[in-house]
């Protein structure tokens, strides 16, 4: 277990605890919840990451270098934003899709803008969840406010990464 | 769209392009090809699952903890910085999916919560949101580039808030 996952379990069980200082009511209402959560996570995963497996074996290895590789620059932060807009699903589709992309030559900045086009654009999301709870005018003044995040984060990122000089190694 | 495509349509997209990619995968490189990938996947797969059951065990105590009606009172019609600035802490907290998400949106704007401060909170939640950091980006892409990227996008949420503000489309919340 790496020490991010031991800090995650830690402040699971302190907030378990207070959860158990609440009542015995409170903590099994957490645990079940917990429970539930997984029971409809872990299809997702087992479905998404056998995906992006098979994914990682047909992308030609240079295919993303000169699309979305770190010499793309601008050009491959926009198609980047773009395509992320389009991944459907959650967390367990677009992280592993990014894994993917870096194993076939993308760059670091231009990953950090598809995972934000993924979190600001988000279509699917856009269609299935937020059309109908909150209507196209919200849609229409949220997208407008949250049109140029995804290239602000991935020039930021281009700009911070020789700080961090591992980001995306080795993975 | 009928309840159970819209809450079963990712899972489905993933199986529909997974079967898609693993045939093709069997036919244009072969089985040594197919059958690493599938290690590669069960291995990553077991590699990420304690820090899923500590994420989401978190996550059910902490909706126990702070419960949706604590959230809309500390937005409230609060305008300026401190508002947005509310906001996207209270959208980072907020763990789950769209499923959970929305909806307290709707019901946040229902109780009074600014439009800056709604475009903040969702954009805190999606871009930000501490459940999925600790649970699928830094297990999966490392501690590194999610540190990076968070860094970068931390205030994006106040700067787009503020436009929201500022955009002349009107909108009232659904009831």
């Amino acid at each position: 277990m790496s020490a991010t996952q031991g800090l995650l379990w830690l402040m699971a069980l302190i907030a378990f605890g207070f959860c158990l200082r609440r009542g015995g009511g409170m903590a099994i209402r957490a645990a079940k919840d917990g429970g539930h959560s997984l029971l409809r996570v872990l299809p997702l995963f087992a479905a998404a990451l056998p995906m992006s497996a098979f994914l990682a074996e047909l992308v030609p290895a240079d295919i993303a270098e000169g699309w979305l590789g770190h010499e793309s620059g601008l050009t491959g932060i926009l198609i980047a934003s773009l395509a992320g807009g389009f991944i459907p699903g959650g967390p367990f589709v677009s992280f592993p899709l990014v894994l993917t992309f870096t194993k076939a030559g993308a760059g670091v900045p231009q990953m950090a803008a598809l995972v934000t086009g993924w979190a600001i654009y988000g279509f699917h999301r856009v269609i299935a969840w937020e059309l109908p709870v909150l209507g196209p005018r919200f849609v229409l003044l949220r997208m407008l406010a949250g049109l140029a995040l995804p290239v602000l984060t991935g020039l930021g990122v281009e700009l911070l990464l020789p700080f961090f000089p591992n980001a995306l190694l080795h993975r | 769209m009928p309840a159970f495509l819209r809450q079963n349509l990712a899972l489905l997209v993933i199986c529909v392009i997974g079967v898609a990619a693993a045939i093709g995968t069997y036919e244009l490189r072969g089985p040594a090809a197919f059958r690493h990938a599938l290690e590669s996947a069960g291995g990553m797969l077991l590699f990420i699952l304690p820090a899923i059951i500590g994420g989401l065990l978190l996550a059910g105590a902490l909706k126990q903890l702070v419960p949706p009606g604590a959230l809309a009172r500390w937005m409230g019609a609060d305008a300026g910085i401190r508002g947005l600035a509310i906001a996207t802490l209270a959208g980072m907290a907020t763990p789950g999916g769209p499923m959970a998400a929305f909806p307290l949106v709707l019901v946040l704007a229902q109780a009074g919560a600014d439009r800056g401060a709604l475009v903040a909170f969702i954009f805190a939640w999606s871009l930000n949101g501490f459940q999925r950091l600790l649970v699928y980006e830094v297990p999966l892409l490392g501690a590194d580039f999610t540190l990076m990227r968070f860094l970068v996008t931390l205030p994006l949420p106040l700067l787009a808030g503020w436009l929201g503000r500022m955009i002349p489309i009107r909108w009232t919340p659904p009831q």
